[in-house]
């Protein structure tokens, strides 16, 4: 039996279609990857799952239990780590992971040892007496990871577990997560990352505005939707006539960045003296020029034409101005 | 990972129940012990209260109608039920500042009962209502009221118990209504009108038209004659038994929407 | 154009954003005026009785008694809201915004204030007409309840000053807060809500030398007996004098603070 079985799930709220006839299957053991841009419905979707949320269409199921009527045996079986860790500020960490023991109903000398299991496996066994108002960033997301855990659950659900991270942090997540997919946790994680999705997840399904737009394995997902493009910046001349030349050898990219060109082209190293000569032609020099591999944001491009990044941004400025 | 290799036992589920309850109850304690003066303000308004009502309105015992000649006797029951209202409301805003802050997740995604999530705030209300109300029964005890006999002083502090627990249901309603901790006026006041619209300041018959309605229909009007009892006169069942019920009702009604708003946390 | 016109634009466009700012968050408004207006409505219906008192003051009602402090109540939470909400300025950093414009900095306290005094307007009309409409005579008339509202308008703005200055000195908005309990106590201790002859002690001294004592008198006599000239001076003396200190005390908290940084 899957992890995590959904089909056709729905939420609305009011008018607005949020998750949209999502359907996916997640494998006991795997790594699922729910990679969209802010807004996309991914935290709608997670709280569905971890019973938060009720579906208006559709249905689920969690480790055999479905998310509508049999929602406690849901949360018996799964930990979550949600968006916004969180914490209480005047509880300390030992503290806090014992409380969710408690919740977990776990017998107290059991979940006094698991605490402190836990506590040395993520490294906060130092601060481990400290209130939590104290800690970093990386420290709360490693001790909401932790509160997760406490019960052994088959499913772990991530909500963006890295955002706002620095990279030595990430870092340290990323291996956590690893670790804990080897020991046969199934781990269903929500990330605005590409790299986080390429690197840690087994199978990948990009959602857009409430819809699964693409799913398969990283390299999958990017041998069929994504080509090779020629990234370069122009030294001299005009960019629209940069633009026009590069057209004529590939497919012209959303540009990214005002002075780089991106075009992507079918016959990769091989077509890179085409762009040259056509950009030589039109009388425009190259600053730079490399070839760059498909990555799951050529893929999201190809799906919705926008990148993941600015439909981010585009997203978190609709919600400044409501 | 490597779990630790800890065995579980299965843990009964009224053990397990109690168990968060108890744990829940403690998280509460934390901000009374661990933020400096966050006791203040829950045992300095009633005590105002107490004092200024006194200072104020005293004279009011010269009136026709009043059972005894100390006003501190008979307001200071009013001013514990004050300050337990304050404390189960500040028990709803503090709901609403965790449902804020994600915390409420927390609890909601746990395999815990929704009742016993409600208990365990609703229970916190309770114990932590304890510390105005001996305050300020011990500041009217210096300042000359009798001592209400040992009945009386426990009929009295149940009462106060039992009324910070309809004040957490009811800011616990609102919290989880408006999931904002801008309801914490409308919890707050619902409460100062819910004890002041009954014969808080005077007996009921000296009670000036719309109020004296109002306080007849009032089910915590019973709830203060109950708790008033022993300071003016002597204890006794008939007075006690409406008060009691008032309040059975009053949890039943505010604690029923509390958990169907708690139920609802998910549509 | 003159400095003093230009000051003035300043302080009436600060005055303005103050007034917008009260009068836009009824959630603000709400407790400052329905707590006073409940209370009120619980104090004149509970303590009604209290006019058969030998030495009670001749009234038409207790509600017509009670109406002069209802109106202290609302103007002392504008005083204090007032205050928050410049504290709240201060931890944004919007008042930061202020401190390096070409302005006067006195400009920024008075602005505020400017709100303070509104909503205190806003009290003295909102509590006469309660008073009316439940039947209530005030018996100055017109020009009495005109009275009543300019006493109770400028007897906001100077209590707003004292409130401005804790905001300076203290920048937090939660400090500000914590002193609502201190505004019910000082309003207990006066004559607020019940003669001063009639108080119990040590609240009936402490009520004959309360200078909210001679504003709530001041406020009080046009509606329950007429002008008197005696008890308007007396307040107006008070007020001024309060509003003195709210200045002297926000002068000193705003050159704290300037230099602190």
């Amino acid at each position: 039996m899957p992890a995590i079985e959904v089909e056709g799930l729905e939420r609305a709220f009011g008018d607005v279609l949020a998750v949209q006839g999502v359907d996916l299957t997640v494998d006991k053991g795997e790594i699922y990857g729910f990679l969209g841009p802010n807004g996309a419905g991914k935290t709608t979707t997670v709280r569905m799952l971890t019973t938060l949320l009720l579906p208006t269409g559709g249905r689920a199921t969690v480790a055999g239990h479905d998310v509508v009527r049999e929602a406690r045996a849901v949360r018996a079986s799964i930990g979550v780590a949600l968006q916004e860790a969180a914490l209480d500020p005047l509880m300390t960490g030992r503290e806090l992971i014992r409380l969710q023991a408690t919740l977990q109903g776990l017998p107290p000398a059991e979940g006094r040892q698991r605490a402190d299991a836990l506590l040395e496996r993520v490294e906060l066994d130092h601060a481990a007496d400290r209130r939590v108002g104290g800690y970093s960033g990386g420290m709360k997301r490693r001790l909401d990871l932790a509160a997760a855990l406490v019960h052994e659950p088959s499913v772990l659900f991530l909500d963006e577990p890295t955002t706002g991270l620095d990279p030595v942090s990430r870092k340290t997540i990323w291996e956590e997560v690893r670790a804990l997919n080897d020991a046969g946790t199934t781990v269903f994680l929500t990330t605005q990352y590409l790299e986080e999705a390429d690197q840690l997840a087994d199978n990948v399904a990009i959602i857009d505005s409430g819809r699964i737009v693409a799913e398969g394995t990283p390299d999958s997902l990017k041998a069929e939707f994504g080509n090779p493009h020629i990234q370069l910046q122009i030294a001299e001349g005009s960019l629209a006539d940069a633009e026009r030349a590069c057209a004529e050898v590939g497919r012209l990219l959303p540009p990214k960045d005002g002075r780089l060109i991106e075009v992507e082209v079918e016959n990769g190293a091989a077509d890179i003296p085409r762009v040259v000569r056509a950009l030589d032609d039109a009388g425009i020099a190259v600053e730079s020029l490399e070839l760059v591999r498909p990555t799951l944001d050529d893929v999201f491009v190809a799906k919705t034409g926008y990148h993941i990044e600015d439909e981010s941004e585009a997203a978190d400025e609709e919600a400044v101005e409501a | 990972m490597e779990a630790a290799a800890v065995p579980t036992v299965a843990v009964p589920a009224w053990r397990a129940n109690l168990a968060t309850i108890g744990a829940m109850m403690t998280r509460a304690r934390n901000e009374l012990v661990r933020v400096p003066g966050a006791a203040i303000p829950g045992v300095l308004a009633p005590t105002i209260f107490f004092l200024g009502l006194n200072g104020v309105f005293g004279a009011l015992t010269q009136l026709s109608g009043f059972s005894t000649g100390s006003y501190e006797a008979f307001i200071v029951p009013v001013s514990m039920l004050q300050g337990a209202g304050f404390t189960g409301a500040a028990a709803g805003v503090n709901l609403a500042r965790d449902y804020e802050s994600g915390w409420v997740d927390r609890l909601l995604v746990s395999p815990a009962p929704r009742w016993v999530i409600l208990a365990g705030t609703v229970l916190a209300a309770s114990a932590r209502a304890m510390i105005p109300a001996v305050f300020v029964f011990t500041i009217a005890l210096l300042l000359g009221a009798g001592f209400p006999g040992v009945d009386g002083m426990v009929i009295c502090f149940a009462m106060v118990a039992a009324m910070a627990a309809v004040a957490a249901c009811w800011g616990s309603f609102l919290a989880l209504r408006f999931k904002s901790q801008s309801a914490a006026p409308l919890m707050q006041s619902g409460m100062m009108a819910l004890v002041l619209l009954t014969p808080a300041y005077a007996p009921i018959a000296l009670l000036q038209g719309w109020l004296r309605t109002v306080a007849e229909v009032n089910p915590v009007t019973h709830v203060i004659e109950a708790a008033r009892q022993g300071f003016v006169a002597s204890v006794t069942w008939a007075d006690t038994w409406p008060g009691l019920l008032a309040l059975a009702g009053l949890l039943l009604v505010l604690g029923g929407l509390a958990l169907r708003e708690m139920r609802r946390t998910a549509q | 154009m003159s400095a003093l016109v230009l000051n003035a634009r300043v302080v009436a466009a600060l005055g303005m954003r103050s007034i917008r700012q009260t009068f836009r968050r009824p959630q603000l408004i709400a407790p400052i005026i329905v707590f006073p207006t409940l209370l009120l409505a619980i104090q004149t219906g509970g303590a009604g009785g209290a006019v058969e008192l030998p030495g009670f003051p001749p009234v038409q009602s207790f509600l017509q008694f009670m109406l002069a402090g209802a109106m202290m109540q609302a103007l002392m939470l504008a005083g204090n809201s007032g205050g928050i909400a410049l504290a709240v300025d201060i931890e944004m950093g919007f008042t930061d915004r202020l401190f390096t414009a070409p302005i006067p900095r006195f400009a920024i306290v008075l602005g505020r204030l400017a709100g303070t005094a509104a909503l205190g307007l806003f009290a003295s009309c909102w509590f006469l007409a309660i008073g009316l409409i439940f039947g209530a005579e005030i018996e100055g008339g017109v020009l009495g309840a005109l009275l009543a509202m300019a006493l109770v308008t400028t007897a906001a703005l100077a209590v707003g000053g004292i409130g401005a200055a804790i905001a300076l000195r203290t920048g937090s908005a939660s400090v500000v807060q914590g002193l609502f309990p201190l505004v019910l106590v000082v309003l207990f201790l006066s004559t607020a809500f019940f003669p001063q002859e009639l108080m119990i002690e040590p609240a009936k001294t402490i009520a004959e030398y309360n200078p909210l004592s001679f504003v709530v008198e001041g406020v009080r006599e046009p509606i329950i007996a007429g002008i008197n000239a005696g008890d308007t001076l007396a307040a107006v003396a008070t007020i001024a004098g309060i509003f003195a200190l709210g200045l002297l005390l926000s002068d000193r908290a705003l050159r704290h603070r300037l230099r602190a940084g």
